[in-house]
């Protein structure tokens, strides 16, 4: 009998002890930012979408080696996008389909794909070929940003467009 | 005494559900590789091309055009000190133990590049090109030489920014 209870209270503190150990792996690594995560996101999105245009911007003007930089932020921000999307974070000013939770795994390969093909573009842009480059260019829109927000986002009232290089001529 | 099994029961249960949690939320916030070593010298990569791309950018003209890599530079700021987890030093590592001998500072020093960052991201959007001059001046030395100078041992020679 009070084996057994020995027993127990072995298995007890094992168990104590595991969940405190990835309670706390959990928290030093899960902390974001702010509180807020549909503000943390839309300011990560934001800036994919800051850095997709300036690689655009960069092609037009013939720097393919200039892209590499803007790919590489692309590529290692989308490491960050799975945590800043928990379960239940829909709000008004939020843009997010709930499919993304009731297909998390098409979700998360999604993701996995974006940064994918944002180090594709990485490495054609290291090579100086702009040929090349702007054959990986040509599809990013669809093949990294659009597997994503078809599925997931809701479509903005009007296709943003790449911020102009030039203010319209108002005259 | 079935009761009291009972309630062992019990507490084992939720404890193993608090562990599953944990570790649920643990493999959510893996941010790379595995190795902290070759993701912090990724992201520091990053931010240097970023920083060479700002001062091209600058030195064409182009002011608003540093914004976004500003904003690059204050978001990855905020991953640096995860990825110094205490003891991540291998021979390829270029950190200082200072780094954990004196985390406070460390800590602040990171926050520092995220605020410099952020406001030379805000001079950019606003237009302000003496402002981004005045900021990019300093930089070298308030932003990145006040982490690199006390936590970093110094490369061979200068990385020189690609042209």
């Amino acid at each position: 009998m009070k084996l057994r209870h020995a027993k127990t209270r072995i298995l007890l503190g094992s168990v104590v002890a595991l969940a405190i150990a990835s309670s706390a792996t959990g928290q030093s690594t899960t902390k974001i930012w702010t509180s807020d995560v549909v503000a943390d996101r839309q300011r990560l999105m934001k800036l994919n979408g800051a850095s997709w245009a300036d690689a655009q911007a960069k092609l037009k003007a013939g720097n393919a080696e200039g892209v590499a930089v803007n790919a590489e932020t692309m590529a290692l921000i989308a490491t960050q996008i799975l945590p800043l999307f928990p379960e239940g974070s829909l709000t008004d000013k939020s843009k997010a389909k709930p499919e993304i939770w009731q297909k998390w795994p098409e979700f998360e390969s999604s993701v996995k794909n974006y940064a994918m093909q944002a180090e594709k573009l990485r490495d054609a842009a290291r090579t100086k070929d702009l040929a090349a480059t702007e054959v990986v260019a040509k599809e990013f829109g669809r093949q990294a940003c659009g597997t994503c927000h078809t599925p997931f986002r809701v479509p903005p009232p009007q296709q943003q467009a790449p911020a102009p290089s030039q203010p319209p001529a108002t005259r | 005494m079935e009761l009291r099994h009972l309630r062992t029961g019990v507490i084992l249960g939720s404890l193993v559900a608090l562990a599953a949690v944990g570790c649920a939320t643990s493999t959510m916030t893996t941010l790379g590789s595995g190795d902290p070593v070759a993701d912090r010298q990724r992201l520091m990569k990053n931010n240097g091309a970023n920083w060479a791309d700002i001062q091209n950018k600058v030195k064409a003209g182009n002011v608003e055009g540093v914004a976004v890599n500003a904003e690059a530079i204050a978001l990855h700021a905020q991953r640096i000190t995860s990825l110094f987890p205490e003891g991540s030093l291998t021979a390829k590592s270029k950190a200082k133990p200072d780094i954990w001998h004196k985390w406070p500072e460390f800590q602040a020093s990171a926050k520092n590049l995220e605020n410099r960052a952020g406001t030379l991201r805000d001079q950019a959007l606003a237009k302000d090109a003496a402002a981004v001059q005045t900021t990019v001046a300093t930089f070298g030395r308030d932003a990145c030489g006040t982490c690199h100078t006390p936590f970093r041992v110094p490369p061979q020679q200068p990385a020189q920014p690609r042209s």
